[in-house]
């Protein structure tokens, strides 16, 4: 039902009211003040770009320096802190907010037929401190004191003794903070995706882009905080004199990399299972068919991430355990892959029994299976305790990661971006700049990381500065540093199109797709109150269902479940979607980005060690949320 | 395309640092695993490649349109094929690869236990550079270490700040330093040669410049070479040596470098007892010789920028050249 | 399953802040089970537990007052059984009484967690730097509840809305998360004078 057409003289005057009352302040203190999704998602998408150029330019650097042998582009001192910014960046700063921030924000509602998440405040809440710890972190660089003892830091190298500058305490607080967004963002999910669907859409009829991001978000959830456990007691050790980490009083090192890899490892699954999600919305729709084995890849995708916390040691096959430990974990690790793999063939199997259309989204996600698949298969190798342990810690496994985490993860945000973009915008993208796009992309990817293998194989360790000449190493760091560029060019005209395309494309109406779930239901884009009626729903693919968006149509016009007394919203029971109760929702408010002002504060002080400071900026923080919870629902 | 550079790979471009020219049976057994799992891999890559290929003929053929949303067709096809290459196949594929590779293969690449070999070395990770001693001998050197070729040497490893590395891809897999701790390895090398390893753990700076050679000398080379390091050093002989022994000794040289048989025993840096036997300087940094170990001396930070030996820009240059000639008598 | 029926008849569920504070509680708990997991991977590696020079922890003072704070469960799952019955006064009752309890446990804690800091300092060793973050943290979810409480009476000055009937719910809900957690750190703590 596109609200462009609303039928009746009595619909269309609904709808005015509803356009009335959702609308938002103008100018910069309406972007301040908003606790819409849709502009949420947009502040995040465009604040993620940002670091991801900033992550790019940190690894075109590294690259170019490796392109010799014995190069002096940039010191070690340097190429420390890039490589390290370079993974903190991607990680936390670019893909976990690009995918949970930027889609999941702007999309879940859309997709459940609600017109909101479920505690709209929150969510301003968890960009703004998102763009804090951002900027908290990068504040690193411009000092010169930039985290630089890898993105996990072991210790005792990021100790106070052998890292005495301030560059690790900024690491551990920018990785504290940043995960407060990241947790709330993550329950803002989980409760939204059980209470906020339409009445109807019982769990087994939730897009797999939901199930997808409820899988992450547990993961999230669950994984933040021994991270953030570990970064207190390394902040502890370092400022107050504690010694969780320090062999000669009663601690230990391996206590760091147990905590970080509990995380760690989940945390790949998260960056990857959103992407997941994008491509099951991306394959049906230009496939034109439901994707095979939908319950299957339903339960792979929470079993890989509940799976997924199983397996960390895996990553500490060289530090010496005892051969039980070892197997154990090589054991676990074996069984993640299964979900994985049912996956893989659920996908291609839909190309297969679809009519697939390789218009640039689809391309992507072609891309993306491939480099998942190879990604994957190295992945398993590891499974081999002995083969990890030779290959570990050298560029074969940069190589490894990449192919994951680049082509798993980037090449579905990619093509999300190119999906979306109509409904988004308004506009759609110039179909020929976007399949040159993916395919520099794709030919680049591949030459700057499949070389990796190779030369991983003749024993390049990872985070060298530099490398001897006589080693027979330079060849493929040529090779690769070439493809580096070569993505970059990719990049660019995937963005120049972007940005061509919202200033001249044609304009794309609401369903240019025919897309299978309800966000291509509204308009492009969307209005402020997303649905003006909130939709039935009687299948996991609801815009292919004729009737229920004609019974919308007819809703529209008599009225019924319109919510138009207020910022209106409905809450269902998790399990069947059975119609709950009807909720008030907040609208503007000023208290997120005065709280995260406020929290921003106290890591600042507690960065300078001025602890009492930090205390008192605290409290100030409490009384902010005491602010803001001072006006009730019924009272706005 | 993966097969060509893998071809030079095999084919041997020199024994350097190569995983993959094993001169050990851990280090075979490692490379045949990988080459077994590689073909295997190449396989299941081609399956997943070639579906995608089928999509893209059949929707050729087929072109746009056709409402295929409700029917689901071949739902059946893809779920026996989801099953098979999904569950049936990994499972049994993985499970192979854990019996050959976590309960065969590891028996050989597990860390030997005390007493089951002849000699036992020890390697202390420092940054950036590996101390060597042979107990049950005073032997101490620094970033070389010597075996009898096919001889199993058992090798304990520690750190003495950071967690470090110890990693020669020819003769086994890597073990980590441990602050705290000590870890195992085997060495053997299955013929005589020498063998080049690296730090494979970042631990700082000059992490890049922490190379190790490991030289498998044919047994009675390696006795003799044995006994070469145990002993003290030889008193120096002409001016500019015993001027340069005097400078060493007064200098701040002493305050970090030990000579056995002299009053310098500080064991912050390498020992430089026998510094003139070994191939190269700052951990495989830069070649052994005179003229390099003049420029090392007056200005170590231009090779390795950041490491823990200063400077000695202002030292006379006379001063320089004896303690080079000095030096270059401690074999 | 016949799925959205056209009538609005509305089937019981929990609210969404109900959910969002289990959320919370999940987070918070997992935080804790990290601290736990930490005390016991060093305390197996330790030759001795508590190390030499350190008192073994006492053992009936710590577990009377936990006591203590368990007993303010009851009060506060009336305040918010009685919220939900409407009846303001009954809530406002049992908060107060809640709120005696955790306050008197609270200001004890404090107290003895100064006093130890004499006895034996954070950055003594691994052992001290693991119990008083453990503990810390445990008081701070204390603090923080008591501050909740606080809240909670001031806004129930003002009569029984839905909004604060789910704040209560909410909050109960918190206060049993706590207190049994508690339980869980001081019965992790106390294992040092076991064995």
């Amino acid at each position: 039902m596109a609200i462009a057409t609303p039928p009746t003289p009595a619909a269309e005057a609904r709808v005015e009211r509803l356009e009335v009352m959702w609308q938002s302040r103008p100018g910069v203190l309406g972007w301040l003040m908003t606790t819409d999704h849709k502009r949420i998602g947009l502040l995040y998408f465009w604040t993620t770009l940002v670091l991801f150029g900033a992550g790019g330019i940190e690894a075109m650097l590294m690259r170019t320096q490796l392109i010799k042998p014995n190069n002096d582009l940039v010191s070690p001192e340097t190429y420390d802190q890039l490589f390290t910014l370079h993974g903190l960046t991607m990680i936390f700063f670019f893909i976990i907010p690009m995918t949970t921030g930027a889609f999941g924000n702007y999309l879940i509602p859309l997709m459940i037929g609600a017109r909101d998440m479920a505690f709209p405040r929150m969510n301003a809440l968890s960009y703004w401190i998102f763009l804090a710890s951002a900027i908290f972190l990068y504040t690193s660089l411009a000092l010169g004191m930039a985290p630089n003892a890898g993105w996990f830091d072991y210790v005792p190298l990021a100790n106070k003794t052998f890292t005495p500058g301030h560059n690790i305490d900024f690491y551990a607080l920018a990785v504290i903070f940043n995960s407060i967004a990241s947790t709330l963002t993550a329950g803002q999910f989980i409760v939204t995706i059980l209470k906020s669907r339409a009445p109807g859409m019982s769990f087994n009829r939730m897009p797999l882009f939901c199930f997808a991001f409820l899988a992450a978000s547990f993961g999230l959830l669950f994984a933040l905080p021994p991270l953030s456990a570990d970064n207190i007691f390394l902040f502890l050790d370092r400022n107050v004199g504690t010694h969780f980490f320090d062999p000669s009083h009663g601690g230990a090192a391996l206590l760091w990399q147990h905590l970080f890899w509990i995380f760690g490892h989940p945390e790949v699954y998260i960056l990857i299972v959103p992407a997941f999600g994008i491509a099951t919305s991306i394959i049906p729709a230009f496939t034109q068919r439901k994707l095979v084995a939908f319950p299957l890849v339903a339960i792979a995708e929470l079993l890989v991430v509940f799976i997924g916390f199983g397996v960390w040691a895996h990553h500490m096959f060289a530090t010496g355990m005892s051969t039980t430990a070892l197997i154990f974990f090589a054991g676990a690790t074996s069984m993640v892959v299964i979900p994985s793999t049912i996956q893989v063939f659920a996908w291609c199997m839909s190309f297969v029994l679809g009519v697939a259309r390789f218009k640039t989204p689809l391309l992507f996600i072609a891309g993306f299976i491939f480099m998942f698949v190879t990604g994957g298969l190295t992945g398993i190798m590891f499974v081999a305790i002995p083969f990890d342990q030779q290959v570990t810690d050298t560029y074969f496994i940069i190589a490894h990661f990449h192919y994951i985490i680049f082509g798993a993860a980037v090449f579905p945000i990619f093509g999300g971006m190119y999906y979306w973009f109509p409904k988004v915008t308004g506009k759609l993208y110039f179909e020929r700049p976007g399949q040159i796009s993916f395919w520099l992309i794709f030919a680049g990817t591949n030459l700057l990381f499949f070389p990796m293998h190779l030369v991983g194989l003749l024993g390049m360790p990872r985070r060298v500065y530099t490398y001897p000449g006589n080693l027979g190493w330079t060849t493929y760091n040529v090779i690769e540093t070439i493809g580096g560029y070569l993505t970059l060019v990719g990049i660019l005209v995937l963005f120049g199109n972007l940005v061509w395309s919202y200033l001249r494309a044609p304009a794309a109406g609401p369903d240019p797709w025919h897309g299978p779930t309800l966000e291509w239901v509204t308009s492009s884009p969307p209005p402020e109150y997303d649905f003006a009626v909130i939709p039935k729903v009687s299948s996991a693919y609801p815009n292919w269902d004729v009737e229920d968006r004609e019974e919308d149509r007819r809703k529209l016009a008599s009225g019924v479940l319109l919510l138009d007394q207020g910022h209106e919203q409905v809450e269902v029971t998790p399990v069947d979607g059975w119609l709950s109760r009807t909720v008030e929702m907040p609208h503007e408010s000023p208290w997120p980005v005065l709280l995260a002002l406020c929290l921003s504060l106290v890591f600042v002080m507690l960065l300078l060690q001025h602890f009492a400071i930090a205390g008192l900026m605290g409290i100030l923080s409490l009384l902010t949320l005491l602010g803001w919870h001072s006006k009730e629902p019924q009272e706005a | 395309m993966a097969l060509v550079p893998l071809s030079l790979l095999a084919a041997g471009c020199g024994k350097k640092q190569n995983a993959l020219a094993p001169a050990s049976h851990q280090s075979q057994d490692i490379a045949t695993l990988f080459w077994w799992m590689t073909g295997v891999a190449a396989v299941g890559l081609g399956v997943v490649v070639a579906l995608l290929l089928l999509a893209w003929i059949r929707s050729g053929r087929r072109g746009a349109g056709g409402d295929t949303q409700g029917a689901k067709p071949g739902e059946r096809v893809g779920w026996y094929v989801v099953l098979t290459g999904g569950v049936l196949v990994p499972i049994l594929l993985i499970s192979a690869l854990f019996v050959i590779g976590d309960v065969f293969v590891i028996r050989t690449t597990e860390a030997p236990a005390a007493g089951s070999t002849k000699r036992t070395i020890l390697v202390i990770g420092h940054q950036w550079w590996w101390e060597v001693r042979y107990p049950g001998t005073s032997a101490v050197t620094a970033n070389e270490i010597h075996i009898p070729a096919r001889t199993p040497v058992r090798l304990e490893v520690r750190t003495a700040d950071v967690i470090h590395s110890f990693w020669v891809p020819e003769l086994n897999r890597k073990i980590d330093t441990l602050p705290g701790s000590t870890n195992e390895i085997e060495l053997y090398a299955d013929a005589v040669g020498r063998y080049r390893g690296d730090c494979a753990e970042f631990c700082g700076l000059q992490h890049a410049h922490m190379g190790i050679w490991v030289y498998a000398d044919p047994p009675a080379k390696f006795a003799k070479w044995l006994a070469r390091q145990s002993r003290p050093a030889a008193p120096p002989t002409g001016a500019q040596a015993s001027a340069g022994r005097a400078a060493f000794l007064s200098g701040a040289c002493a305050n970090c470098h030990q000579i056995r048989g002299t009053s310098a025993s500080s064991g912050v840096g390498p020992d430089l007892t026998h510094v003139a036997d070994r191939e190269t300087l700052g951990a495989l940094t830069i070649p052994n010789t005179p003229s390099y170990l003049h420029d090392w001396i007056r200005n170590s930070q231009r090779f390795k920028p950041g490491n823990q030996m200063p400077s000695f820009n202002g030292l006379p240059e006379r001063e320089i050249r004896d303690l080079v000639a000095y030096l270059e008598e401690r074999k | 399953m016949s799925g959205y029926i056209a009538s609005s008849v509305e089937r019981p569920s929990k609210p969404a802040a109900w959910w969002g504070m289990v959320i919370l509680i999940s987070s918070e708990a997992t935080l804790f089970g990290a601290f736990i997991g930490t005390y016991f991977y060093l305390r197996f590696r330790a030759p001795t537990w508590p190390p030499d020079g350190i008192p073994e922890p006492r053992v009936v003072v710590p577990l009377i007052l936990v006591g203590v704070l368990l007993l303010s469960s009851i009060p506060m799952q009336l305040a918010s059984n009685a919220a939900r019955a409407g009846r303001l006064a009954a809530t406002r009752l049992f908060v107060v009484a809640a709120l005696v309890l955790q306050a008197g446990y609270f200001a004890y804690e404090v107290h003895d967690f100064s006093d130890q800091l004499k006895t034996f300092d954070i950055s003594r060793d691994a052992y001290s730097s693991i119990y008083y973050v453990l503990l810390g943290a445990d008081h701070a979810h204390v603090a923080l509840g008591i501050l909740f409480n606080l809240w909670l009476l001031a806004k129930l000055v003002r009569g029984l809305t839905t909004y604060r009937v789910h704040a209560t719910q909410a909050i109960a809900w918190y206060w049993h998360a706590v207190n049994l957690l508690t339980l869980v750190v001081i019965l992790t703590l106390l294992s040092a004078a076991i064995g």
